[in-house]
């Protein structure tokens, strides 16, 4: 079976004859004066909307942190907002030059594009609930109804391997909407968003039933063999972490200060020490 | 080198999926259909009664459901209904749940809009009709039911079948709007399925071969149905 797959592939891709252009992002985004850089909108602390309606947020800033380095103060950058399920193709077909959008450092990415240097440890998904709903582990929710997201990366490791029954929906509003109405006894997402969902007045009633199975590096996403332009962001991310920019951002955005960044921060500056 | 690379599709996982999702098109596009037939045959019908009020509550859920986008309705009914009241209380949780679960709420939409177009073929198809050969059945003593039911159904259903198979191909294709409500149907698992492997294109070329094949087949049949039912005059093969 998967040997007759690749034969057919490998026809097919003979047929289309599709190959990989070079990439040079760091010669481009210089000769334009301006990084465009794939962003959330909708996802605190990381990226989102401010009252003012300017998108801000951690890696917003460690984004324009890097723009500045790579491009002199002079530099411009154009914030895209992208979405989970769109923000690697949005990268690869050249319409954003980097990601910095709560990108999950995974295996299965990695074949598709290449990552800077780790900044966040960030934990997996966990489970918001009823105050009333009697689960506390993954286990428990065997046959279950969770509401979720289309496109993230767990939910095959949900219906597949823990039997959840997953509702998942294209944006969040209409997943707390229906968890609300019931149509789902808990909503499994981001377990920093989700945390920052029960302390609102109108979810008093809910709490944070199941913790997450497992933390994992974030990182930003770049083009495959984008070799100069990877070098240079990484040496900005060192840079940023040397300063204690990430620790400060941190700050800015109310987030629990992690052992993760804070390591990374002292490891960073002993680095960077002439 | 970035070939078309369809490793992925030895997954069983992947298989089971797509395989569900197409089920689940079909079943939300022949279930929709068959309602939007019944609701066009019954409104055509009830039109050709000319009562007054009747026919204005019929003109407005035409209109209604004709003009507005399906996407719109399933989200309505889907997000509100459950709002103003449509609960019933789970047995097994006995918390208060929606009374219609997602898939319901896509039929219900897809059949309404489906048979708001329906009535409407349905009607010109009975107003496209020569008068004479209403007028003929009338001098030939047949009653106003009689008249309907083997003079006038026969031949509009045959000239309103074209415009029915228009009807019922973009259907079928308004199904994949209902993996916004979290239906399970084709389009809900592709974007899961290249979410996890990233072949966006691969998975796309496939999923658009699956819509060719089941909606060319559907078009398919219902020329066989055209070409079956055909009477000089009317129809195919005049």
């Amino acid at each position: 079976m998967r040997t007759s797959i690749l034969t057919i592939a490998a026809a097919l891709a003979v047929t289309f004859g599709i190959g990989a252009a070079s990439a040079d992002t760091l010669a481009d985004a210089k000769s334009k004066g301006t990084l465009t850089i794939g962003v959330k909108n909708d996802y605190p602390p990381y990226g989102f909307l401010n009252d003012k309606g300017e998108i801000v947020g951690f890696e917003v800033e460690l984004g324009k942190y890097v723009a500045k380095e790579l491009l002199g103060p002079e530099g411009k950058v154009e914030l895209v907002p992208v979405v989970a399920a769109n923000r690697i193709e949005f990268l690869n077909s050249g319409r954003i030059d980097i990601i910095f959008a709560t990108l999950g450092v995974t295996a299965d990415r990695a074949k598709v594009i290449d990552f800077s240097e780790y900044y966040v440890s960030a934990p997996g998904p966990s489970v918001i609930a009823s105050k009333a709903a009697t689960f506390s582990k993954w286990e428990e929710l065997k046959g279950l109804t969770l509401c979720g997201i289309q496109g993230s990366y767990y939910n095959k490791h949900l219906t597949e391997d823990l039997g959840i029954q997953l509702t998942a929906f294209k944006t969040q509003p209409e997943a707390y909407r229906a968890l609300k109405d019931n149509r789902c006894v808990g909503f499994v997402f981001d377990d920093m968003t989700l945390r920052k969902k029960t302390e609102e007045a109108e979810w008093a009633d809910y709490k944070i039933a199941v913790d997450p199975y497992e933390y994992i590096p974030q990182a930003a996403g770049i083009r495959k063999g984008d070799d100069a332009f990877r070098e240079a962001v990484n040496k900005a991310i060192t840079k940023a972490e040397a300063e204690g920019k990430l620790v400060e951002w941190e700050t800015t955005y109310g987030m629990p200060h992690s052992a993760y960044i804070a390591e990374r921060a002292k490891a960073a500056a002993a680095k960077l020490k002439p | 080198m970035f070939g078309l690379d369809y490793s992925w599709l030895s997954d069983p996982v992947y298989q089971g999926w797509l395989l569900r999702g197409t089920l689940n098109t079909i079943a939300l596009a022949l279930t929709s259909s068959a309602i939007a037939v019944l609701i066009g045959g019954f409104g055509a019908l009830a039109l050709t009664l000319r009562i007054a009020w009747l026919d204005a509550l019929i003109e407005l859920f035409v209109e209604l459901f004709r003009n507005t986008p399906p996407l719109l309705q399933m989200l309505f009914f889907y997000f509100t209904l459950s709002t103003i009241g449509l609960r019933v209380t789970d047995p097994a949780t006995g918390l208060s749940v929606p009374l219609l679960s997602a898939f319901d709420c896509a039929l219900v939409s897809l059949s309404l809009f489906g048979g708001a177009l329906c009535i409407e073929a349905f009607r010109s198809g009975l107003d496209s009709l020569p008068r004479a050969v209403t007028e003929a059945a009338r001098s030939l003593g047949y009653s106003r039911w009689a008249r309907f039911r083997r003079i006038e159904v026969p031949i509009a259903s045959r000239i309103c079948l074209p415009a029915l198979t228009n009807i019922l191909t973009n259907l079928f294709k308004t199904t994949s709007q209902a993996s916004v409500i979290t239906v399970p149907e084709l389009v809900y698992y592709a974007g899961q399925i290249y979410n996890d492997t990233f072949r966006t294109a691969e998975v796309m070329i496939l999923v658009l071969l699956i819509y060719v094949t089941l909606v060319s087949l559907l078009s398919w049949g219902l020329s066989r149905i055209e070409r079956a039912l055909a009477f000089p005059g009317y129809g195919k093969g005049n």
